[in-house]
């Protein structure tokens, strides 16, 4: 099944973090306690999915019809800025508490290059509707995934005796890199 | 509420210079980006089909496929762009066939995201000149560990099998949609 | 008073202390993605520094009208709107290059550097200083790209800049092409950096330790003697 591709290879193959390099930033930072890693994941699933649907509608239905597909990137990141506050509204109306642990880096899935980078992919790989939210949902599911394995090996790693010099962010990339090895395992799952 | 009115102004007009700007950038680039493209594909369809001095799309067929002519005008073939899956992600080719499409004159990997070394070998030389003037009647076979034998047989990679046989998959599969689409005529 | 900083410096900090790459840990996406050879960072590094000039300079001129609580909505735009000029341009002059870079150039929209900097210093300080610190992060950012670049080109293709380097008998880690070399080469160089600013740092805390026990020694002999 076609949308069955689509997830797989976005969570697993060509996972958007460890093949893409799109939302590292937050992987980097927010990646050092599984406690807050996975809850990242899913809000990020969350705008990921929501992104999916807007970018989408927003590109079709607006942006083609009337010949201005160059104001695509100004669009963009206008809707995810607002869909991102409204994310930040209902976290805190839902959870308090995990609106606290999130903190600084709620807003920060704004510049989240894997949200932005969705939106781009879709059009340029000219998905339809269906496949644009499956696409979302597998973006988000391998951010997630990758996040907590981080999570959970840093969490391993802070009873390690790493050098002064790598500790934070320098190991966390040779981890990172490693996982990324792994990962190309994958590949050839799904075959002509 | 003189903020408000300062909010919506500021982002209007924000909205419409950089709206304005980009609009007068896109009507400049867009020709070129056109261009750009157009030139590309020519490239493409001319590397397979080296004769070639002219070519045009095949009116009513239901696949892009392009009809070369050399200089005299004289059909000598045809250049058929075709996409299948490869091994990690998808494979674009340029298949150049005669005629009677009853043999290649050449195959051009054009985009390919296979594994650097390995797969991307389907890109090198003695794989791929396996294909110059290919017999592909009734269609391409590979084998695996041994030196072609029939003349419609290619070698896989060894150790990139699956790309070098997603290769074939994909001229095999072109190969189908260019006799449908261009009708028994050529056969 | 704000201690005036030199225009030499507000250009030079971009470069080591504050390189945008390197110590800030601004931008890592482009930085880990399209450093597959020094070409293709070079390339990258400019049209970033392209976007990051010309919105510095716009925000900085617009600073004072532009209402706080739209301020990010604002800069978003203004900083989309270069990136899309640029990606046009690239598009319509270096299609070769374009393709490489990929979706990476319109991801320049979301590189926190050019936010980064619109916010910690576009929209506080002149245009003239914010070109200034522009340029700088650029030419840090540039550094930074290249060198990745070159390193992940040498070891990965044999060449660099295109041109082949090593000999042929030189295997390539083919690694170094792959996701994962790029993650282990810059972790590396991280921590290559980090260790040497250490050894600097505690080669100074020795000179003033050092320093302190001489005191310390002359005024016990003072004592002895007086």
């Amino acid at each position: 099944m076609e949308l069955l591709l689509i997830f797989i290879s976005a969570t697993l193959i060509n996972n958007f973090v460890l093949a893409y390099f799109l939302g590292i930033c937050p992987f980097i930072g927010v990646s050092n306690k599984l406690s807050s890693a996975f809850p990242m994941g899913l809000a990020t699933t969350f705008v990921l999915v929501l992104t999916a649907i807007a970018s989408w509608l927003i590109y079709f239905l607006i942006l083609v019809p009337y010949h201005v597909e160059y104001l695509q990137y100004v669009a963009f990141i206008l809707v995810i800025a607002a869909l991102v506050q409204f994310v930040e509204m209902v976290i805190k109306k839902v959870s308090q508490p995990l609106y606290r642990a999130l903190g600084i880096f709620l807003p920060l899935i704004t510049t989240n290059c894997a949200i932005l980078g969705l939106a781009l992919f879709i059009v340029l790989k000219e998905y339809n509707f269906m496949e644009s939210i499956v696409f979302g949902i597998g973006a988000g599911a391998g951010f997630t995934l990758a996040i907590s394995i981080m999570a959970g090996i840093r969490e391993e790693l802070e009873l390690a005796n790493v050098p002064k010099a790598f500790q934070g962010a320098p190991i966390t990339l040779i981890v990172a890199g490693l996982l990324a090895l792994a990962f190309m395992g994958f590949a050839g799952m799904i075959t002509v | 509420m003189k903020t408000i009115i300062a909010m919506l102004v500021t982002l209007s007009v924000i909205g419409i210079v950089s709206g304005g700007g980009l609009a007068m950038v896109s009507s400049w680039a867009d020709p070129l980006i056109a261009k750009n493209k157009q030139a590309e594909t020519e490239r493409a369809i001319f590397l397979v089909q080296p004769q070639g001095k002219s070519y045009e799309a095949v009116a009513d067929a239901k696949i892009v496929i392009y009809r070369v002519f050399d200089e005299n005008k004289q059909p000598i073939g045809y250049s058929l762009p075709w996409v299948g899956n490869g091994f990690q992600g998808k494979v674009v080719i340029m298949i150049g066939l005669k005629t009677d499409l009853k043999s290649l004159t050449s195959i051009e990997i054009l985009e390919q995201v296979e594994t650097p070394g390995l797969g991307t070998k389907i890109m090198e030389d003695p794989f791929r000149k396996q294909f110059d003037a290919l017999q592909v009647d009734p269609q391409v076979d590979w084998v695996k560990g041994a030196p072609a034998t029939k003349p419609n047989e290619i070698q896989t990679i060894t150790g990139a099998t699956i790309s070098s046989k997603a290769v074939v998959a994909i001229v095999n599969d072109g190969l189908v949609k260019a006799r449908a689409a261009l009708g028994g005529s050529s056969k | 008073m704000k201690k005036q900083v030199s225009l030499v410096r507000e250009y030079t900090k971009g470069i080591w202390d504050q390189n945008p790459a390197l110590r800030q840990l601004l931008g890592m996406c482009p930085t880990l993605a399209v450093t597959v050879s020094a070409m293709n960072g070079i390339a990258m590094s400019l049209a970033a520094t392209f976007v990051l000039v010309f919105s510095s300079f716009i925000i900085s001129l617009v600073r004072n009208f532009i209402p706080s609580q739209v301020r990010i909505a604002s800069y978003i735009v203004i900083i989309a709107t270069f990136v899309t000029i640029v990606d046009l341009v690239m598009r319509a002059q270096f299609p070769a290059m374009s393709k490489e870079l990929g979706p990476y150039i319109p991801l320049i929209v979301v590189n926190c550097i050019i936010l980064g900097r619109a916010e910690a210093f576009a929209s506080k300080n002149g245009p003239f200083r914010s070109i200034l610190d522009a340029l700088g992060m650029g030419t840090g950012f540039l550094i930074a790209l290249a060198a990745l670049g070159g390193i992940r080109e040498i070891l990965g293709s044999r060449s660099l800049l295109g041109m082949q380097v090593l000999p042929d008998a030189f295997e390539p880690w083919l690694v170094m092409i792959l996701p994962a070399g790029a993650f282990l080469t810059f972790g590396l160089c991280l921590g290559a950096i980090n260790a040497l600013l250490n050894r600097k740092k505690n080669k100074e805390e020795e000179a003033l330790v050092a320093r302190h026990m001489e005191q310390a020694n002359l005024a016990l002999t003072d004592v002895k003697e007086g």
